[in-house]
């Protein structure tokens, strides 16, 4: 099939007409936003706090977690393998969380590709 | 596509922009005639979308009603019709992602076959709807570009706008689409050319 012969059949098409209904439905929806009350703004005010104790908590978290990990890498020698469970189980854990973000962001980037 | 007016006074006055700013200024029955300009495009656009009728009516109201809402986005930096179709491609685009309008690939779609009646203007019908058809099964970023320039009459300058994509990158998934489709359906061209074939013999003889 030649670019013409394409051209010829995607560039003719019928012309649609709108129902009878139509531009009544449409001015009778827009009517109705109109007459609907306005959205409830977020309340900032109110959730600003909440947001600032939320990022304290996470801060707090981070500056534990690292101080936590820090001196544990540093008693961690290639040399002795074998290291104390209660050491090795948040390692252990974080690899795994580490994993599973990779696993996702790979299978999240494979799958837009195919989907075009 | 005409969106002016004439006055009396001779002085072209853009309807649209007329029709926007008294919407704006809080009269509400002036969209209509916004409406009422662009309900046949935005529903042939969306037609080409989805080819499903009532589909489109339904993806064309939701258009206008998003348009509505939005009209003070509009900067009068650009046409309003360019504005408004890319508006409408957006809420077509992402509406048909949640629910495409043709789940198969297009190596999937049966060519159609050739009948022994084939000059039959029925026949001829059924099958440039097949290939109609095709374009929604091609892969989404080839698909659009070819619903849209066959929609701005293959004006490939306004279809970029509408997907907010450069020319060349318009340009080339157009030439990708083409070459897929015509992979799809070497037949239709055989039979085009024996179709010219036979009305050149049959003029000869004549």
């Amino acid at each position: 099939m030649t670019n013409e012969r394409i051209d010829a059949i995607l560039g003719t098409e019928e012309e649609l007409v709108p129902s009878s209904g139509f531009l009544a439905a449409v001015m009778e929806r827009v009517r109705e936003e109109a007459a609907a009350p306005p959205p409830i703004p977020f309340p900032w005010k109110r959730a600003v706090p909440g947001f600032v104790v939320a990022a304290g908590v996470m801060g707090w978290g981070a500056v534990e977690f690292v101080r936590f990990i820090g001196p544990a890498m540093a008693t961690v020698k290639l040399s002795q393998p074998h290291m104390s469970a209660a050491l090795a189980r948040p390692l252990e854990q974080a690899g795994w969380v580490a994993a599973a973000l990779a696993v996702s962001l790979v299978s999240y980037l494979v799958s837009r590709r195919f989907a075009g | 596509m005409s969106t002016t007016a004439q006055n009396p006074a001779g002085t072209r006055i853009d309807a649209d922009d007329a029709d926007v700013s008294r919407v704006l200024g809080g009269d509400i029955a002036a969209f209509e005639g916004i409406v009422r300009r662009w309900q046949g495009p935005l529903l042939n656009m969306a037609w080409r979308y989805c080819r499903d009728r009532g589909r489109a009516e339904e993806l064309a109201q939701e258009a206008l009603v998003r348009a509505w809402r939005g009209l003070s986005s509009w900067r009068r930096e650009s046409s309003f019709s360019t504005w408004l179709f890319a508006l409408a491609a957006n809420v077509y685009r992402n509406d048909l992602k949640r629910f495409p309008a043709v789940n198969l690939p297009i190596e999937d779609i049966a060519e159609p076959s050739r009948a022994a009646d084939q000059q039959s203007r029925i026949e001829e019908k059924s099958r440039n709807e097949v290939v109609r058809r095709a374009v929604l099964a091609l892969p989404r970023r080839y698909r659009e570009p070819v619903v849209l320039f066959y929609f701005h009459e293959k004006d490939v300058a306004a279809a970029a706008q509408t997907m907010g994509l450069a020319e060349g990158t318009v340009k080339a998934r157009l030439s990708r689409a083409r070459e897929l489709l015509r992979r799809r359906f070497p037949q239709l061209e055989k039979e085009h050319l024996d179709m010219a074939v036979a009305s050149t013999e049959k003029g000869g003889l004549e």
